[in-house]
């Protein structure tokens, strides 16, 4: 059953590349004579990004879910993770940028300094997708993931600031550095014990972390040890930035950041005498800017804009210039700017498809054509503005 | 009365003319709002629509009103809930609210689906729209009760209902129930989505309040006499 399942994709993937324009009738037909087979040419088998090319374009892989629960603890849109519980599966589409940025990483030279992508493009057209897809790529290679899921949430609406204990200058954020450590662990438990530090850390007068303890002993003591949980993630970003560049290192690292633009940006914070807390001034936003310096090897950094949740921004702003600002951009470049577009006719038929197939698109006039051109026409091809109107119909 | 001063009218509107306001003169004619009534070639109408046409060339058109489409996707009755959930012309916040309720029916609906086994897969409805109209129905009683002065008395006497009040009736109960007797920290579209999943089973607080109306009425079959209409 399966081998003859085979053969039929082999068949109709030759049909989907010879007739593109008639292609949404064909795969209409295609579909109802295959009733028995449950995918059909919107769906493609291969759920490994490295293996993922040009063909796939378009199409939608399932995320293994041994991968999906350790990986995306946190960083997918809130929308998308509803529609995961919904659909009881995780699919993403295969797009040029992720593609695009995904190659890169398999050929850069990594004993150069590490190189910066940042997706840009406008108002839900796919950026944290799309960083999330090359996140997958780099966790089925096996290295250490550091995925800070909104930037912009370490600068608003702090409910508690404490003085570092590091240095009385800056600001401690003791509940988000909790939870980033917590979902750090989920993802990298299995790389975590095998990591050992490379310098002793003193955390109190009594307790402290010694030189050659596994690094997991260092992320459990800043979940336990709530104060000083900013500093273990200074401490953290440090190591194994360190770490990677080492010409003996096993390992490979990769900083994904959302919205980027929150480093250089301004913040709500206040102090206690109702002044504005400087960005510098806050551990996690300092350790953060460290990071994203190219003078470390051994890995890559991708970020994201963003202005949905930026603050002071106006609200038509999407390219990097506007929303880096002059020093944000300077501190960055170079780095490598992918653009991130609304879907392309192929995609949009993709994604129309895919949400037939699993019974979300349930108006009886959506399964017409006049009812797709009429998606088409009101979301403007927009992926999120496309799921919310199919939303409702 | 406009028939017979039709031959007096012009098309002329007042100088100040309030757009939000239906008082159009009676000259005016309703706009067509469906594509496929433009789309039909000249052979196939006949010579009451023939004459329909011609008239629409000379006489002047009302504007048409905000809430009516020509989308494929356009519902009267989903337009008229709206506009009765709709407060201080809050009609963005009215279709916002209709959406999410529609949106949060239909997820439940297909999260049961994908969980289901094989089996059962069929038995579960999954468009929102089908479950909302038969809702609908199911919550429209079929007699009402009217008091009727008789004799000094007020009695309360069963009488039929046409079809635009017993719809309306349904969704009046439906949105008063969900506005009073919920819990006042839910959203309103999650009130609804649970009213309107209860209704479309036979149970929930509607479809008491409309058995309860029906057992009255039986109970007050006695006077039905008193109606004289």
């Amino acid at each position: 059953m399966k081998y003859l399942f085979t053969i039929n994709l082999n068949l109709v993937c030759h049909v989907r590349t010879l007739h593109t324009s008639g292609w949404g009738q064909q795969q209409e037909a295609v579909a109802v004579e295959s009733e028995p087979e449950p995918f059909s040419v919107f769906r493609t088998q291969e759920t490994d990004p490295a293996c993922q090319s040009e063909k796939h374009l378009g199409q939608f892989y399932t995320l293994p879910s041994a991968h999906f629960r350790p990986l995306f603890p946190h960083g997918l849109p809130y929308r998308y993770q509803q529609q995961v519980k919904t659909f009881n599966e995780a699919c993403f589409m295969v797009r040029p940028p992720a593609l695009e940025v995904i190659s890169y990483l398999k050929k850069a030279d990594y004993s150069k300094p590490a190189l910066r992508y940042l997706f840009y493009g406008v108002k839900g057209s796919g950026k944290t997708m799309s960083l999330c897809h090359a996140v997958h790529f780099c966790y089925t290679q096996g290295w250490v993931v550091l995925h800070i899921p909104d930037a912009h949430l370490w600068v608003k609406n702090c409910k508690e600031l404490l003085p570092s204990s590091y240095n009385s200058a800056r600001f401690d954020q003791p509940l988000q550095a909790t939870t980033w450590l917590r979902n750090f662990r989920t993802t990298n438990e299995h790389l975590l014990s095998q990591i050992k530090t490379k310098r002793r850390y003193v955390w109190t007068k009594r307790e402290s972390t010694d030189e050659g303890r596994p690094l997991g002993e260092l992320v459990n003591q800043g979940i336990s040890r709530v104060k000083s949980s900013s500093d273990v993630v200074g401490a953290l970003m440090k190591d194994l930035r360190l770490q990677s560049s080492q010409p003996g290192a096993d390992f490979r690292l990769v900083v994904a950041v959302d919205g980027v633009n929150a480093l250089w940006g301004r913040s709500t914070i206040k102090k206690e005498n109702k002044s504005a807390v400087d960005l510098e001034e806050l551990t996690l936003i300092h350790n953060l800017k460290k990071l994203m310096k190219n003078d470390w090897t051994g890995g890559a950094i991708i970020t994201t804009l963003s202005q949905t949740g930026s603050l002071y921004t106006p609200k038509s702003a999407y390219l990097p210039q506007e929303l880096l600002g002059e020093t944000g951009f300077d501190s960055m470049d170079p780095f490598i700017p992918v653009s991130v577009p609304n879907y392309s006719e192929k995609e949009f038929e993709s994604a129309y498809l895919y949400y037939l197939d699993r019974k979300w698109l349930q108006h009886p006039q959506s399964r017409t054509e006049d009812g797709k051109k009429e998606l088409s026409f009101l979301s403007s091809k927009n992926p999120s503005m496309l799921d919310r109107i199919c939303g409702f119909l | 009365m406009a028939a017979s001063l039709s031959g007096l009218l012009k098309p002329w509107t007042p100088r100040v003319f309030l757009v939000r306001w239906s008082r159009y003169n009676p000259y005016y004619l309703e706009p067509e709002v469906r594509k496929e009534a433009y789309s039909q070639p000249e052979s196939e109408l006949s010579a009451e629509e023939k004459e329909q046409r011609e008239l629409k060339m000379i006489r002047p058109i009302k504007a048409a009103a905000s809430g009516v489409t020509s989308s494929v996707f356009s519902d009267p009755v989903l337009s008229k809930f709206i506009n009765m959930m709709m407060e201080h012309g809050n009609k963005v916040l009215a279709r916002e609210i209709m959406t999410q309720t529609l949106e949060n029916i239909k997820k439940k609906q297909v999260e049961k689906y994908h969980k289901a086994p094989e089996g059962q897969k069929e038995e579960i409805e999954c468009n929102p729209y089908t479950i909302f109209h038969q809702a609908l129905k199911n919550c429209q009683p079929v007699v009402g009760l009217e008091s009727i002065r008789k004799g000094g008395k007020i009695y309360q006497v069963p009488i039929p209902l046409s079809d635009k009040r017993r719809s309306f009736l349904a969704m009046k109960w439906l949105i008063t129930e969900c506005r009073d007797n919920k819990h006042r920290r839910t959203h309103m579209y999650e009130k609804l989505s649970q009213e309107v999943m209860s209704a479309f089973v036979h149970e929930g607080n509607v479809i008491r309040k409309k058995n309860e109306l029906h057992k009255m009425a039986e109970s007050n079959r006695a006077y039905a006499h008193y109606r004289w209409w």
